[in-house]
């Protein structure tokens, strides 16, 4: 492999996070890394392996970043490739979910890329990826290895082969470009001819390819006349189902024949015509919706005039994640009717008592379980901001506001509920376009630093400026794409500036003015940079933003940097001081009992998991009062609102000086004798 | 076709607690000790302190007696087919245990016993919280063995990591087949919070060590307290002595005694304990002992606070601890203290002041209450204390606090259960500002509108619809609730309070038409 590219989104960040590391070992290799601004430029950039014989891979999230890079992709894949192309995308419809539910399947249909979705097993993982590459390069057409959440963060092991420097790479250069030859842009009139070159040579190809390599596994049973087509990746979970219905044992050994596809596109209609011959019945494991591979599957019997019955989406779910319970219910259903002399007594009864157990749960427990969805973590800068637009909103009236992706979508759940639409990572400030000119008050679009760098510049602030746009954009300035698990953008500080830094706690998002500088350049005239934790002048920066006679986009920065960061900054320079006895100060913020009423107002307006509540240990009071628990980290959005939204004096703020010096401790000593002369108990 | 199946564990945690160390140390584990073994986890946004769970499955026999077959090792816990769920908070167990995994005859659950609040759960102006004992129960019910205890504690003592304290509960388990030392090893090896994590690990490991199979470490833990009901009326006494003087404490237990006589006339045989005397002398209390910036002031400079504010920052001996202290008195709250003729006309001149769209006037102070100047201030204004009762806030309070007591009292004559009702609606007073204006608003509407009986077919209706008004108004701050259920019987919903509407026009038509004027 030559080239490395991608951006971050779960459950494939760490993917390309890893390759950023490692960056100064695939160097030595010649593999260039690239943390690409999105996933177009992630597709963009295998463009390489159209006229080289460069391998490429790259990785994102998919559908979305499918979605963004699809352009560059019906572009790559019309002339096709010379090299191995290949996209690992993660897709998730389970709890992890994050993004609507839709397949890549339909990307690879409509533009013709091979799928690969490999059963989940370490080693055979690691070969498809290997295999992927030649059947890139004997079919022409770039390949997406398709990934599922839980086997993105599978721990095992397996066996690594060695590594291997590509005979082209930025150490063994290219002397001069390719020569020039039309056909194999993508540009009329050629595309015609790729058009018939994807069904006519690169398809043929692709299937000769995957017999010749027998990438797609069959795995016999004890019974032949009914069995089992399934997507690779689902075929722990399948065997899993089959176990539990006392149909397979812990080594995959099953009573029913199974034809695992670890290459979901192009399908070999001679191997399924193979595996369904002589069978009454076959059921297609394929999880989302529409079953493209069913309907493949179907069309492809008929034209062979094969007549098993094919089961799949009429006794499995249509929608959601296939889980080994999922499966088993679906197995049953479709045995009851195509092997009746199958015993599922005991699974029936697993099922049974299973549901039983849930609803006996749910009755026991009287009211919902109250949810925990993610929320800001400790400290984060973000949440001064919401505060302060929910004190704002209580002085203007309510607002409508454009939510995005990011860490500030979290402002979607308790206590803030805040966000009328997200439309996509960095669509806010665009998606207000058509709700602005009928909403008599001014529109709000939230948008994070990641978001505004990966396309809310140009598809946001772009239009608005040019389309004279009256709306309110906040950026949230914290210096990272914190969500997907704080990659470095164009706008982080930069490491120089954190060594210098003489409080490794401090924000230093303020050295980075590229986003200032970009918003002043495109023609930004109204433009206000406030500290995030500042609440009072926040809620006042939206209300003079709301109010201000100023026709055309107002930009709000708030700034302040992401809290992750600079906790992994802090510890171990905190450490290391207070080894050498240094001194110390830290903050936390606490709550005097006794003034505290227990109406958690305070609560209301921070969410902040380390402000809990606790039984009053004065016995008068019945309710619950507010306390700080342990993981504070001294951010002071509790005092800060219990100023801006004058709340009740309980807050204050504790400053622990470690290892004092003589001067502290001097100052300590006065401030002691003067007080206690005076001091009730 | 029976053979072994998969060893699975299950684990429970909010993201951030270290369920991904855990489950690594697990596979760690296992692998070293020739088994195979597979770990996975669903991590996406909810790492960011929201619910998520981590799952391992090991092969019970090692390796080296599989003749070189692999098992298939799953991705997906599977309802009933767990052996071992840990969960580093309780409400998170029972989530699973709702989610159908935990069996009966097969699931060992070790669980904490500490809570971490949801959101949802706090931000209830009343109590949100969800009853810990019920979900400890609920657990109990359905799991095979229900190992409960304090894990937090036990992590806090030990100066570890909680994913320690987790590791040496499910090694003490004997779910897998892994001496004590195998565990110990990896998390040596991990280098993941050193000497701290290997005290961790055998402070959960003693957790279940003491704890014979089938009984339930918590039990112990939570026996119930053996404090008897304190002496209510005493203690409000007191702090209303401490409050003011022994004449005001008097003055409480003058309120108090009509209640009492009228507890005793129609509940004569005591059979519901003296409640009623009881939660009015709470809520009196509380009531006449208001917050006001004479009281926080007092409060604020006392030794023993100094000491407690200490003790919840984690000062250590030979720390020094700086405290500041946000105040923001507004200007109601100062004139509060004067005397009400002049308190109206400044209040009033202030109201003018926020119709012609100012902000209110209010005081942002950060007062150093550790500092010799900061702490002169709070003194000086805690000796305020003599001024109280000529105060116009005094006047207000005490008037407010006579209508609710004669409701009480007048209730009481008839009926013992409504007078209790309208007793605990003393619960609503709380808190400073405007928070504290709302809850008396709320109060005063249920007793002009709910406390006449006459509309009601039996006392009980009538007993029921004041306890669900007081809930309601406690559910939400915005009154949505205490509207539907005043409606529900047949009250009128509160008046709407009169609040300064600045007209804004809307901003692109305003300066639209400029532009044409131009």
């Amino acid at each position: 492999v030559a080239y490395v590219g991608g951006y971050q989104g779960a459950p494939v960040s760490h993917l390309l996070d890893v390759m950023v590391q490692a960056k100064p070992y695939l160097a030595e290799l010649g593999v260039h890394v690239e943390a690409c601004a999105n996933e177009a430029s992630a597709a963009a950039m295998l463009g390489a392996s159209i006229h080289y014989p460069l391998r490429g891979a790259v990785t994102w999230k998919s559908i979305v970043g499918t979605n963004v890079a699809a352009d560059a992709l019906s572009n790559l894949a019309s002339p096709g490739v010379t090299g191995g192309a290949l996209i690992v995308v993660g897709e998730d419809y389970g709890e992890g979910a994050s993004v609507i539910q839709e397949r890549t399947y339909a990307y690879a249909l409509k533009s013709t890329l091979l799928l690969l979705d490999p059963r989940p097993d370490l080693g055979h993982m690691a070969q498809i990826v290997e295999e992927g590459f030649a059947l890139s390069e004997a079919s022409n057409m770039p390949a997406i290895l398709q990934l599922r959440i839980r086997a993105c963060h599978v721990r095992g092991s397996f066996v690594a082969k060695d590594n291997v420097a590509p005979p082209i790479s930025a150490v063994h250069l290219l002397d001069d470009p390719a020569d020039f030859d039309y056909s194999r842009l993508a540009h009329p009139p050629v595309t015609f001819r790729q058009e018939k070159l994807k069904s006519d040579e690169r398809l043929p190809a692709a299937r000769r390819a995957i017999v010749a390599r027998r990438l797609n596994e069959t795995f016999p049973g004890r019974r032949d006349d009914v069995g089992i087509i399934l997507q690779g990746g689902l075929y722990n979970s399948t065997v899993g189902a089959l176990q539990r219905l006392g149909l397979a044992d812990a080594f995959g050994d099953a009573e029913l024949p199974l034809l695992a596809l670890n290459v979901t596109y192009p399908l070999v209609p001679e191997e399924i015509r193979d595996f369904c011959l002589g069978k009454r019945a076959v059921l297609v494991v394929e999880e989302g919706q529409p079953e493209f591979i069913e309907q493949d599957i179907l069309a492809t019997l008929r034209r062979h005039d094969v007549n098993t019955a094919i089961h799949g989406k009429d006794v499995l779910p249509k929608a959601g994640e296939y889980t080994v319970e999922v499966i088993a219910r679906g197995l049953v259903e479709f045995l009851a009717g195509a092997a009746p002399d199958i015993a599922l007594d005991a699974g029936r009864a697993w099922l049974e008592a299973t549901a039983r157990r849930r609803a006996a749960v749910t009755a026991a427990l009287g009211a919902p379980l109250p949810p925990r969805p993610p929320s800001f973590c400790v400290g984060c800068p973000e949440r001064p901001v919401f505060a302060a637009l929910k004190l704002a909103q209580q002085e203007l009236g309510p607002v409508h506001i454009a939510g995005d992706i990011g860490c500030h979508a979290f402002a979607t759940f308790e206590p803030f509920s805040m966000g009328h639409s997200i439309l996509g990572y960095g669509m806010s400030l665009a998606s207000r376009a058509g709700v602005s000119p009928v909403m008599q008050r001014r529109t709000l679009a939230v948008m994070g630093d990641g978001g505004f760098w990966h396309n809310g510049l140009l598809t946001g602030v772009q239009s608005a400026l040019f389309n004279r746009g009256d709306a309110v954009l906040v950026i949230l300035k914290n210096g990272y794409t914190s969500a997907t698990g704080t990659q470095e953008i164009i706008s982080t500080p930069d490491d120089a500036q954190k060594d210098e830094a003489l409080d490794k706690h401090e924000s230093l998002v303020d050295r980075n003015r590229t986003i200032e500088d970009t918003l002043a350049g495109i023609g930004v005239q109204w433009l206000r940079t406030v500290n995030s934790y500042s609440v009072d002048r926040m809620r006042r920066t939206f209300k003079e933003a709301f109010t201000s006679d100023f026709r055309g986009l107002k930009v709000i920065i708030a700034e302040g940097e992401c809290q992750l960061e600079r906790g992994r900054r802090m510890k171990p320079w905190r450490a290391k001081l207070l080894k050498a006895g240094k001194r110390v100060v830290r903050v936390k913020y606490g709550v005097d009992e006794d003034t505290c009423s227990g109406d958690h107002s305070c609560i209301r307006l921070s969410g902040c998991p380390t402000l809990s509540v606790k039984p009053a240990s004065d016995p008068l009071r019945v309710d619950p009062v507010a306390t700080v628990l342990d993981g504070c980290v001294g951010c002071g959005l509790c005092g800060e609102n219990a100023h801006a939204a004058t709340l009740c004096p309980s807050f204050y703020r504790g400053e622990v000086i470690r290892n004092p010096n003589w001067r502290d401790r001097l100052a300590e000593r006065l401030r002691r004798a003067a007080i206690t002369l005076i001091q009730p108990a | 076709m029976t053979s072994a199946t998969p060893l699975a564990v299950l684990i429970g945690a909010l993201g951030g607690q270290g369920g991904g160390v855990l489950a690594e140390w697990l596979v760690e584990t296992a692998s070293n000790a020739g088994y195979a073994a597979q770990g996975t986890s669903i991590p996406g946004v909810a790492q960011r302190t929201g619910a998520t769970t981590y799952y391992v499955e090991v092969f019970p026999a090692p390796l080296a007696a599989l003749g070189g077959r692999r098992p298939v090792l799953g991705l997906y816990p599977v309802p009933g087919h767990v052996d071992l769920v840990v969960a580093s908070e309780l409400l998170e167990a029972v989530r699973i245990v709702e989610s159908g995994m935990v069996n009966p005859e097969r699931t060992t659950l070790i669980a904490s016993t500490a809570r971490a609040l949801t959101t949802i759960e706090k931000m209830v102006p009343g109590d949100g919280r969800v009853d810990p004992t019920h979900l400890q129960d609920v657990a109990r019910a359905q799991c095979r063995r229900l190992v409960a205890f304090d894990m937090d504690a036990t992590a806090r003592d030990a100066g570890a990591v909680g994913s320690a304290v987790l590791l040496g509960a499910i090694a003490a388990s004997g779910v897998l087949p892994f001496a004590r030392g195998d565990y110990e090893a990896v998390v040596r090896d991990s280098g993941v919070g050193g000497d701290a994590s290997l005290r961790g690990f055998a402070g959960g490991f003693d957790a279940l060590g003491a704890d014979a199979p089938g009984a339930d470490a918590s039990a112990r833990a939570d026996a119930p307290r053996a404090d008897a009901a304190p002496d209510i009326v005493a203690l409000g006494a007191a702090r209303l002595t401490d409050y003011q003087d022994a004449r005001y404490a008097d003055l409480y237990r003058e309120r108090l005694a009509p209640v009492d006589d009228a507890e005793r006339a129609i509940d004569p045989r005591q059979e519901n304990r003296g409640a009623l005397t009881r939660e009015t002398a709470r809520f009196l209390a509380l009531w006449m002992a208001f917050d006001d910036v004479v009281r926080v002031a007092s409060l604020k400079c006392r030794a023993s606070r100094f000491a407690r504010v200490r003790r919840e920052v984690g000062a250590q001996e030979g720390d020094i601890v700086r405290i500041v202290d946000h105040f923001k008195p507004g200007l109601p709250e100062l004139a509060g203290l004067l005397p009400p003729a002049l308190a109206t006309r400044l209040v009033a001149w202030e109201r003018r002041r926020q119709v012609r769209g100012r902000a209110p006037l209010a005081l942002p102070l950060h007062v150093r209450a550790d500092s010799v100047s900061g702490f002169i201030a709070l003194r000086a204004l805690a000796a305020l204390r003599r001024w109280r009762r000529r105060g116009a806030r005094y006047a207000e309070e005490q008037r407010a606090i006579e209508r609710w007591l004669a409701a009480v009292q007048d209730a009481a004559k008839s009926d013992w259960q409504v007078a209790f009702e309208l007793a605990q609606c003393g619960r609503l007073i709380k808190g400073y500002g405007a928070t504290n204006e709302r809850g008396k608003r709320n109060l005063a509407h249920i007793v002009e509108h709910l406390a006449d009986g006459t509309r009601f077919a039996t006392p009980a209706a009538h007993a029921t619809a004041i306890r669900q008004a007081r809930e309601a108004a406690l559910a939400d701050d915005a009154g949505a609730a205490l509207d539907a259920a005043l409606a529900r019987h047949g009250a009128p919903p509160r008046p709407i309070v009169p609040v300064p509407i600045r007209w804004q026009r809307r901003p692109q038509q305003r300066a639209a038409e400029a532009a044409n004027e131009r």
